[in-house]
């Protein structure tokens, strides 16, 4: 009873548009005057104890870190590298776009800034070249979204802090998933283009190419210093996170100058606004779940489900209807919080693993952000290629199809996520 | 008001900073305590309460941030249903958002103001540096009446002129065609 009466509240909040942090906070506010005999004293500490985590503390670091660098600077480094590697093959603007769209993310942390950075850049030379509009905007909107599954990722971040699982093993069961699913992107690139003949690039000769990697390399060591710093154990998650701010501060303004020092109280506020709002919605998605837990109603629904017998296939299933679902209104953190202690505790007593959980999830909110009618890609490219959003849908309808595919395959298949960390010997 | 919007802004910026260089500092002194030469210099500090530290200046990072983030526009909700609506109607909404901002706020800036006392009479300390904990909290009642009082400034100034603050998600600098 008192879950419908949760849920109902909530629905009805966020429907309202308040902010979603706001509506967790009211909810839990509205039962606990209302319907519950917890103290409020209780709740109380709770509020303020929330973020009092360390690990929670790697998020404000990444967030510095990949603004230091969400630069066009720096996508345009990535952007000739990618050309010079992949430019004369069949796609090639397009091709390249995939790839440099994959390594901006990666760096940046960020979606919708890939999509505006690299956008910018390629999708008036691919215009140039001769590429139908249409091609450019699927390639950018899709590949964009890349991000969040390549380390150092935000969303991994938030889903380890909500569940108790460990960063360090969640960076590392996405690093295949997200080069597969780069392939898979670049292989559909490439088939379209094949198929409709569109212009390729000269071969760059090797200096170039080699150039363009020393160009771009002090950008991609971020994720190396990230990836490598966890996995050997000289950093702990959230001292890695610290150590690549510092590491992407000095790259930005002394080697590659593209911020000078007078810009740096501007990064630095814009990074703390927006780690300041995460934080804000993880100290009340923090409560909300107490109130949930309090409730026992994760339980209840764990033993609902597993009555009805539906089993771990039919179980992840829902699961991703319910995530694409929801990524249709919400960006991803926000629903990270407020479904990953949900789901979690049925994922577990159904056997299935939480670090593949993870990545599914995280695949989940790259779909969602792709997707028709209002993911945040869409929206963004909308902005940058002048194209109205049903236009849009056509356009990254083969792109998104790879996807939702290649979703399947990392719901039905774990070893896709979880051969890296367990032959590295983390699991 | 220009003051209070300066600090705000001084405040949230100075503290991510810091917070970067202590982590970056405890880390090398973690380090350079393993190397012969740095070691009897490393091993005289002591850097233990780096990490206590870090999360307190984020938690202070973290309450005036919010309330900086309601003056920019940054905590978005869900609005595609109400961006159906008429124009009146949608107005509605958007003030029922805002004083439930302010609503929320407000009680827990009470609520965390009452804490903070009880804690203060309590004398309790910090584990690693010792500070008096109602001093670490008393950012929970100042960033929320802050906070309370942005959500109520947004309402005003969106009854006066009709219209919110607005934050770009993908602002991305450095984009205008190179120079040759």
């Amino acid at each position: 009873m008192s879950a419908y009466i949760i849920f109902g509240l909530l629905i009805a909040f966020m429907l309202t548009g308040m902010p979603i942090s706001i509506a967790l906070g009211l909810t839990v506010l509205a039962f606990l005057f209302g319907l519950s005999d917890i103290p409020i004293e209780t709740v109380a500490l709770k509020l303020f104890t929330g973020i009092e985590k360390f690990e929670i503390m790697a998020i404000p670091f990444f967030i510095l870190a990949g603004n230091f660098l969400t630069h066009g600077g720096v996508a345009r480094r990535m952007i000739r590298f990618a050309t010079s590697m992949v430019g004369h093959w069949y796609g090639g603007l397009g091709l390249a776009g995939v790839l440099a769209c994959a390594l901006f993310a990666a760096v940046s942390g960020s979606s919708p800034a890939t999509v505006v950075a690299i956008g910018s850049i390629l999708l008036p030379a691919m215009a140039k070249q001769g590429f139908p509009p249409r091609f450019g905007a699927g390639v950018i909107t899709t590949s964009g979204s890349l991000g969040i599954l390549i380390p150092p990722s935000i969303v991994m971040v938030i889903y380890a802090v909500s569940t108790n699982t460990s960063v360090g093993k969640l960076f590392m069961a996405g690093v295949i998933p997200g080069l597969v699913l780069a392939t898979l992107l670049g292989l559909t690139t490439w088939y379209r283009a094949r198929k409709n003949n569109y212009p390729r690039l000269t071969r760059a000769t090797w200096r170039e190419r080699f150039v363009a990697l020393r160009d771009s390399f002090w950008g991609l060591l971020l994720i190396v210093v990230v990836i490598g710093g966890i996995y050997s154990g000289i950093f702990t998650p959230t001292e890695a996170a610290a150590m690549s701010a510092v590491y992407a501060f000095i790259v930005a303004v002394f080697v590659y100058k593209d911020l000078n020092l007078k810009q740096v109280p501007k990064v630095l506020l814009d990074s703390a606004s927006m780690s300041a709002m995460l934080l804000y919605i993880i100290t009340n998605a923090v409560l909300f779940s107490f109130l949930m837990t309090y409730e026992n109603i994760p339980q209840a629904m764990a033993q609902w489900l597993l009555n009805m017998g539906l089993g771990a296939m039919g179980f992840l299933l829902m699961v991703n209807l319910l995530l694409l679902l929801a990524g249709n209104v919400m960006e991803p953190s926000s629903i990270v919080l407020i479904l990953a202690p949900i789901l979690f505790p049925v994922a577990m007593q159904l056997g299935i693993d939480p670090i593949h959980f993870g990545i599914l999830i995280v695949v989940n909110m790259e779909v969602g952000m792709c997707h028709p009618p209002v993911g945040l890609n869409l929206y963004v490219a909308s902005g940058i290629t002048k194209m109205g959003i049903t236009e849009l849908t056509i356009a990254v309808w083969p792109w998104l199809l790879t996807m939702l595919a290649f979703l399947l395959l990392v719901t039905y298949w774990p070893p896709l996520s979880l051969w890296l960390p367990t032959q590295l010997g983390m699991m | 008001m220009k003051f209070l919007d300066h600090i705000e802004e001084w405040l949230i910026a100075s503290l991510i900073a810091i917070a970067t260089l202590i982590i970056f500092v405890a880390v090398v002194h973690r380090y350079a305590s393993g190397i012969p030469f740095f070691q009897d210099a490393a091993l005289a500090i002591n850097m233990s309460w780096a990490q206590e530290l870090c999360i307190y200046l984020f938690v202070w990072m973290a309450k005036f941030g919010a309330a900086y983030g309601v003056r920019t526009g940054i905590h978005v909700g869900v609005d595609v249903l109400i961006n159906r609506l008429s124009e009146r109607n949608r107005a509605l909404f958007v003030y029922f958002g805002l004083f439930a901002g302010a609503l929320f706020t407000g009680v827990v800036g009470f609520l965390g103001a009452k804490l903070v006392l009880g804690i203060y009479e309590t004398g309790q300390t910090s584990a690693d540096l010792e500070l008096p904990m109602w001093l670490v909290y008393l950012a929970i009642p100042l960033g929320s009446f802050l906070m309370c009082f942005r959500f109520l400034q947004v309402a005003w100034n969106f009854r006066r002129t009709g219209e919110l603050p607005r934050h770009e998600v993908a602002h991305v600098e450095g984009l205008e065609p190179e120079k040759a």
